[in-house]
């Protein structure tokens, strides 16, 4: 199974605080209470799936997915 | 000849059969404008990619909107849409954390007894002018106790930013340019209006009121937010507070309007919507789509570069029509059909992505889906009394009045 699990990093320069992967995931995203920009928190891990429908749904194209280790 | 840009031609509506014959021309294609002219960016793909190529297509040179401003215009207008990184970006950071999901779902309470309200009033007179009655007051009522700004004033705000989309029509601004004791040139303020002069000095009075005795309220977050411990400057703050109370309430307001309108010439679908609640989200975004508030965004381009296989020059304009993308037959199924189920919608309502995305546009949805949910729980239903009466406007898709009645008690 784990072999499916993937990594998404936030490209914080890029970030402008949309929030639509905190609401999507919760558990792998925080928005910063101060600046608004995401990062990864918790286990960091998705499904590809999943990864891929959260990365396709950040309108400022901040996420990418990376292969997890 | 295809003319997209002509203010008298929205009067009839967007002009969908040229935007199809742009969509449908390889390329690009060089729209006449003034003594100049403009690319025209027609099709789905290509105002995305306009929109995620910042450091090729500018937001801070020339203007965003189809004419040109002066160096010393642009510069006092300025705010967070004319701006590219790495202003923009802090500017963005300053706000973006008082925008987000999780701090704007506390307002879901207040926007629902204001819709409640709203359409309680509406539904006791049997409906009237949708616009007037509930599309117009309900953003205004949601974005100012958000901000802070008494509920009183709310006929005020309408009334001062009903005059700057006034500057974007082709009457122009029917103001003197001395009223509400304006004395700045009109050329220097956000859309040529002396109504903008009244907005800034109510920012300016109120944003002072809240440095000395803060509340809870956005105004004063404004006013103490630090981003790298630099707060706003009181231009920053002022052309802010001017763009939130445009953009809170004129867009969202249009959404409702061809919302309501769509619901009235397509009964069939809000029954569809009054029969299942599970279609409520994607009945969100269709109206959305179907309504396109803000019909274009314009670029310039820093450098020469090429989209869709045309070949532009450094400094030309690049004209995104977010009306057209949202049509656009390659991407949506049937896309002159109204369909509150609709799957796959991605649409541009709130732009193509890239830095300049909607700051509003969870706050818009969340608007937007209470007022739909309120009108299921009172079983609504919307019949025309008349066709709208439309503004001519390339910018916005605005409407100034429509006549709509309203019954209650359908149900399911």
């Amino acid at each position: 199974m784990s072999e499916d699990l993937v990594e998404v990093q936030v490209d914080a320069e890029k970030c402008i605080g949309i929030g639509n992967c905190e609401m999507l995931e919760p558990e792998v995203f925080l928005l910063n209470d101060d600046t608004g920009v995401a990062s990864t928190v918790g286990t960091r891990l998705l499904s590809l799936e999943r990864a891929e429908k959260v990365v396709a749904g950040c309108p400022s194209g901040s996420l990418s997915i990376r292969a997890a280790k | 000849m295809m003319d997209i840009a002509t203010q008298e031609i929205y009067l009839q509506g967007i002009p969908h059969e040229d935007f199809a014959k742009l969509r449908a021309t390889e390329g690009l294609v060089w729209h006449p404008y003034e003594d100049n002219g403009f690319w025209a960016v027609t099709r789905y793909q290509d105002v995305r990619q306009v929109s995620r190529n910042p450091e090729i297509f500018s937001s801070a040179i020339g203007h965003t909107n189809l004419w040109d401003l002066e160096a010393d215009a642009l510069e006092a207008r300025r705010s967070l849409i004319d701006s590219d990184s790495p202003s923009h970006t802090r500017l963005r950071r300053v706000v973006s954390s008082l925008f987000t999901p999780r701090n704007l779902l506390v307002w879901e309470e207040t926007i629902r007894r204001i819709a409640g309200e709203l359409l309680d009033a509406y539904l006791e007179e049997g409906g009237g002018d949708w616009v007037e009655k509930v599309a117009a007051p309900l953003p205004i009522q949601v974005i100012l106790s958000i901000l802070g700004v008494p509920l009183e004033e709310a006929d005020y705000m309408v009334e001062l930013t009903n005059h700057l989309v006034g500057g974007t029509t082709g009457q122009q601004n029917p103001l003197p340019d001395d009223a509400y004791g304006n004395t700045t040139p009109v050329r220097l303020l956000p859309f040529n209006s002396p109504a903008s002069h009244a907005l800034f000095e109510y920012g300016a009075r109120i944003g002072e009121d809240r440095r000395q005795s803060p509340q809870k309220d956005l105004v004063t977050q404004l006013v103490f937010a630090e981003v790298e411990g630099i707060s706003l400057t009181a231009e920053e703050f002022r052309n802010f507070f001017q763009l939130l109370i445009f953009a809170g309430n004129e867009t969202t307001r249009t959404a409702m309007i061809h919302g309501g309108e769509a619901f009235a010439d397509f009964p069939d679908q809000w029954q569809r919507v009054l029969h299942d609640p599970n279609l409520v989200d994607t009945a969100v975004e269709e109206v959305l789509r179907w309504a396109t508030p803000v019909l274009h965004f314009r670029r310039t381009t820093q450098v020469a570069t090429q989209l869709a296989g045309t070949d532009i020059a450094a400094g030309e304009k690049v004209v995104m029509w977010y009306a057209s993308a949202n049509r656009d037959e390659t991407v949506f199924a049937d896309p002159f059909t109204f369909d509150v189920g609709r799957q796959e919608n991605d649409h541009f309502a709130f732009g193509g992505g890239g830095p300049h995305f909607c700051l509003g546009a969870f706050l818009a949805r969340l608007e937007i889906r209470v007022l739909i949910e309120e009108m299921r729980e009172r079983g609504i239903c919307l019949t025309k009394n008349s066709e709208p009466v439309r503004l001519d406007s390339n910018f916005v898709h605005g409407v100034l009045s429509l006549d709509l009645a309203a019954q209650g008690g359908s149900t399911v």
